[in-house]
Parts: C-alpha cells; sequence; structure tokens
C-alpha cells in the first residue's frame, strides 16, 4: 500500500465511513443479510473485468488485488474451483483455442488504439451446430468428464478467507452451473433458439448431457471444499433488454427441472444458492422461488421490470438480492453525483430488513471512468449502515 | 381458408415448409399478384409476431422461427419481384460494429427487414468503420444500422458515424443503432437518427423513415 498523501487522501473517505459503520466480520454481515437479518451495513460484493481493478489499484496507491478488495469493504471473496487437470485443451492453427466443452474460442479485441481497449474471448465455432440428431450428439466425442479436475486445493484456497470472509463457490465464467449457456456454446446460439422453438429432442438431449456433466461435478467440488463455502453460483442468461428470452412455458418444460437439482445439491451441502442471470426475468422469478432459489443476482436496471424496489416488494420476503448497480448507463456515461442518487435508490429501496448484497449488475467495464468507480464505493459506505 | 391469411398464419407460427407451399400456391396456382402475397401474407405474419414479441407473448425463438419462415417465403418471390421490377422499400447497410462478434440481434433485425420488403446489405460482424464507408458508398443505401452488445464495443458506433461525416456521407443516410445496450440517450450521444428497442420497432422506425 502506497503512503504518498495523494493516495492517504483518496482513501481517507472510505477508511472514515467503514471505521464509522463497522461492527461485523465480512461473513457475519452476508450471513445475516442472505438470512434476511439487518447487519452493521449492507454487505459488499465486487465485479470488474481486469483493466479496471488495474486502474483502481493505481488511483488508491494499492498493491495487489487482495489490498484492494480489503480497502474497498468487500464482503465476498470467490472460489473459482478446482484445478482443470484434464488433457490440454486443443489448438488450432487459426488460432482458436478448445475450451472444457470443446468449442473453440478466439480472442477479441475491442475498442483498438482508445483509452478503453480490452479483449474478451468468444466463441469461434460451435461443435454441435451442424449435427441433425440426438444419435449424432450422443456420439460427440468432447462432453466433460467431472474426473477431469484436481479438487485437491480447494479447501486450502478456502481456509485463505475463512472465517473472516463469506466465501461463493463461483465457478469461472466458461464453466459455471448452468444449462442454456453451455448449449449456446455447443450448439451456436441462433440455432439454439431454433432448436428451442423447432427440436425439443435435440434441445432435451444437450441439456441432458450438460446437467449430467455438473450434477456430478458439483458434489464432488462441495465435498472438496470441507465445508468452506457459504454459498454456491450457478448462471444461464435467461433475460434480454426488454422480455425474457423465453417464455416462462419453455423455461419449466425444458430447464426447471434440473434448475432446481443444482440448488437440491447445493442445500444438501448446506450452501444458500445465487444465480446470474442477465435481463428482465421478472416473470420467471416466482418459478426461480419455487425451485429453491435463495439469491438472484444482476438485477440489469435498465432491463425492463427489474426496478430493484419492485423487486424487493414483491419477492423480498422470500428471495435476496445481489447486484442492481447500472453498467450500462449511469457508471459509464453518467456523472458521480448520478452514481450516488443510483446506490442511495438502491439501499433506500432494499436495506430494511436485510436480503440484500449491493453490487454492479456485471461487471464494471473499462469504459467506466475511475471518478465512478471511486463514487460507487463511497456511496456504498456512505448509505448502506443501518 | 384464404391462402394469403395461411400464409400469415404460417409465417407468424414460423412454419417455413407450409409458409413456402402456400406461397408457391398463391404466385402458381391462385395467380396472386407477388405485392399481395409479400404484403397480405408475408409482412402480415411477421407483423403480427411482431406485436407478441412487443408485448412479452412471444419470445426470441418464436421470433426467430417466424423469420426464417419469411425469408423462405420471400426466396420464392425475389424471382419474380427481380424480373417485374416491383420497387425495393429501401436499401439497408447493417453490421455489428467493430470489436464485437455478436449477431443473433443483428441477424434478426436483418431478417425482418428483408421481410418488410426493404433490400439489405449485411455485412456480419467486427465490421471497421472504414468497411462501413466502402459499403455506403457502393450500394447507396437509405439507411445504415449499427448493432452492438457491450457497453465498451458500442462507442465504435461513434466512431463508424463520424467516419461516414469525414466522408461527406453523413447527410445521405439514416443511421438507426441497436442492441443491448443502446437507449435514446445513447443514440443521441453518437448523433445516431434513431434505436429502437427491439427488431419489430427497428423495422418500424425504418419504414417511417422511408414512407
Amino acid at each position: 500500500m502506497k503512503n504518498e498523501k495523494i493516495y492517504i487522501d483518496r482513501r481517507q473517505k472510505i477508511n472514515e465511513l467503514r471505521a464509522k459503520n463497522e461492527k461485523m466480520t465480512p461473513r457475519e454481515r452476508c450471513i445475516k443479510a442472505i438470512n434476511f437479518e439487518e447487519a452493521d451495513r449492507v454487505p459488499i460484493d465486487n465485479w470488474m473485468v481486469p483493466e479496471i481493478k488495474n486502474g483502481c489499484m493505481k488511483y488508491w496507491g494499492l498493491d495487489n488485488e487482495a489490498e484492494l478488495l480489503e480497502f474497498l469493504g468487500v464482503d465476498i471473496r470467490d472460489n473459482y474451483g478446482p484445478a482443470y487437470a484434464g488433457l490440454e485443451f486443443k489448438k488450432h492453427p487459426d488460432g482458436t483455442v478448445e475450451d472444457l466443452w470443446g468449442v473453440r474460442r478466439k480472442t477479441v479485441v475491442y475498442g483498438k488504439g482508445t483509452d478503453h481497449q480490452g479483449t474478451y474471448t468468444e466463441v469461434a465455432y460451435s461443435p454441435l451446430e451442424h449435427m441433425k440428431t440426438a444419435e449424432e450428439i450422443n456420439a460427440y466425442p468432447r462432453w466433460p468428464s467431472p474426473d477431469w479436475w484436481d479438487f485437491s486445493k480447494v479447501k486450502d484456497e478456502c481456509a485463505l478467507w475463512h472465517p473472516k470472509y463469506f466465501i461463493l463457490n463461483k465457478g469461472d465464467r466458461l464453466d459455471r452451473t448452468a444449462q442454456l449457456k453451455p448449449m449456446m456454446y455447443l450448439r451456436g446460439i441462433q440455432q439454439t433458439f431454433i432448436d428451442l422453438a423447432k427440436n425439443p429432442k435435440i434441445v432435451e438431449c444437450i441439456r441432458d448431457h450438460v446437467v449430467d456433466y455438473f450434477v456430478n461435478y458439483n458434489p464432488k467440488v462441495f465435498k472438496a471444499s470441507g465445508g468452506e463455502f457459504d454459498m454456491f453460483m450457478m448462471g444461464d442468461d435467461m433475460g434480454g433488454q426488454s422480455g425474457p428470452l423465453l417464455s416462462v412455458d419453455m423455461w419449466r418444460r425444458y430447464f426447471r427441472d434440473a434448475f432446481r437439482k443444482y440448488c437440491d445439491i447445493a442445500h444438501s451441502f448446506g450452501l444458500k444458492v445465487m444465480y446470474h442471470t442477465c435481463g428482465d426475468v421478472y416473470s420467471l422469478i416466482p418459478d426461480f422461488i419455487d425451485n429453491g432459489l435463495d439469491c438472484l443476482q444482476s438485477l440489469q436496471p435498465r432491463a425492463t421490470n427489474m426496478d430493484i424496489k419492485r423487486l424487493k416488494q414483491e419477492f423480498g420476503k422470500n428471495l435476496s438480492f445481489q447486484g442492481g448497480m447500472d453498467i450500462q448507463q449511469v457508471l459509464p456515461l453518467g456523472k458521480p453525483e448520478d452514481v450516488r442518487k443510483m446506490v442511495k435508490y438502491a439501499m433506500d429501496s432494499t436495506k430494511k430488513g436485510g436480503g440484500y448484497i449491493i453490487c454492479t449488475a456485471h461487471n464494471i467495464q473499462v469504459d467506466t471512468p475511475i471518478e465512478n468507480v471511486a463514487a460507487l464505493f463511497e456511496a456504498y459506505h456512505e448509505y448502506g449502515a443501518y | 381458408m384464404d391462402t394469403l391469411l395461411k400464409i400469415s398464419q404460417y409465417v407468424e407460427q414460423g412454419q417455413a415448409e407450409e409458409a413456402v407451399e402456400a406461397t408457391r400456391h398463391a404466385l402458381n396456382v391462385e395467380k396472386t399478384p407477388p405485392i399481395e402475397i409479400l404484403n397480405k401474407g408475408l409482412i402480415a405474419g411477421l407483423t403480427a409476431i411482431g406485436e407478441k414479441f412487443s408485448c412479452q407473448k412471444a419470445f426470441v425463438p418464436e421470433l426467430i422461427i417466424a423469420g426464417m419462415a419469411m425469408k423462405e417465403s420471400l426466396d420464392i418471390l425475389r424471382p419474380v419481384f427481380e424480373t417485374s421490377g416491383v420497387p425495393s422499400m429501401g436499401t439497408v447497410v447493417i453490421g455489428t460494429v467493430e470489436g464485437d462478434v455478436h449477431d443473433v440481434g443483428k441477424n434478426i433485425v436483418a431478417m425482418m427487414l428483408q421481410g418488410a420488403g426493404f433490400t439489405v446489405h449485411d455485412l456480419g460482424v467486427d465490421v471497421p468503420a472504414t468497411k462501413f464507408v466502402e459499403a455506403v458508398k457502393q450500394y447507396q443505401p437509405d439507411i445504415l444500422a449499427l448493432s452492438a452488445l457491450y457497453t465498451p464495443t458500442r462507442l465504435a458506433m461513434k466512431e463508424t458515424i463520424k467516419a461516414m461525416e469525414d466522408n461527406a456521407l453523413r447527410k445521405k443516410i439514416k443511421v438507426i443503432v441497436g442492441g443491448a445496450p443502446i437507449d435514446q440517450s445513447f443514440c443521441d450521444l453518437v448523433k445516431a437518427d434513431g434505436y429502437a428497442p427491439d427488431a419489430p420497432q427497428g423495422v418500424q422506425l425504418c419504414k417511417k423513415w422511408i414512407s
């Protein structure tokens, strides 16, 4: 941690507010919130792209990510599960690399030559896209195995954070427990939508392979943690900007049973379940609750029907929430005052009775000015105290 | 049942084979003027599913298969239009901007614009501003349609529109922007002419500009 005056001054507000507000450990705070009780302040989670993490460390004079999370008062620590120990992912001459599912991915650069340049990994080839029958799909040689992982270090990695922090078993973005996402990677997004409307056997076949993998993989991960996890996170994107991607009936037909199964397995290990989905999923929320969900993550505020105040009023007795901070307009394009207003609105709407962990609706992206990130975390501490 | 009504229902329900068969029947057996098949059959069906989509009575899977049924039926009519010289509704150059490889939304919009009678030149994904400039020079479209999914990639829309200004093309076209992170304030920021929150409303806006 750098001790020049400029950094001490920048850190002062958050340090002062935390000293005044905090009377619990981060884990105690999160456990209260997730069980619908008021803690000392609303717990904080943090989703940022690496470029923003680096920008924050530079701005506040911090030397590494652990220092950054500690300084910001982030209460949750992520565990990405076991280490991959299977065969090396195949590299193709065109620069694409196969992932766990045999899906070929490439690195795409955006904002070339600008101050918001960044990269992300995208699907370049979906191996099941042109298959016509369930038999062909069953014969796909690259279905992954839960045995391809080294589970030996999971507990030790969690022990670094326990018991002070609340541990979230998050999984990597590309192998996070899901149903629709791996299907889209394997089959292509457009073809998956066509299948959902026209090819039920194909949907069921791919889904069954995906579900079978996670149903066998997750208990091994939970067991390996030796009771160190507090919450399990799964994720799919079922929502678009102005409505769910598919109907409630379709969700029930194809995805409800495994959603419940995933929740049941985590609950049998004493874990709470958080579910990530972008977009407007308002009409699906009652089904999420009925099928075992504890905490809904994202709450994308610019999607239709996802106003946090309304969600809290309608579902807040049975469902806790994580997210709600807008990365589409307010953080990248607004002023620090707009950021503070957004945080205050979310806190005023949700903090009563617990059940809320404040966070951005997705990763803070590289297009966000550092002043707005600073305003965000200062406001978390300013408006989050009980 | 009236064949045109059948065509519209087949399109609305995404029944491509049936829609194509009924289009052939209307064209070759009943000798219905192709413009009537387009307007009262295909466009009527697509409009119906678009309205359902906008009020959450239909969703992305249903919209895509309806668009595909329409496109396949349109392929039957297109040769007739080409020989009979029925004018296009207008020309659109469409693409996902540089740094972004997402195309599902863009493909739905392209498909629906074709269904509405536009001539569409789809430049694909990760399209640099220079390529949009070349295409606008080449095809002289009425409308340039730009798509993006991520917030950082949407900034390439600004570069693309600026490139149109730099090449003295901006005043010759209307620019529509769309995609999950786009709203009216972002549309104003990048100085586009309009935005739409979903594909059916995007098509409506394009039609309004042309009429």
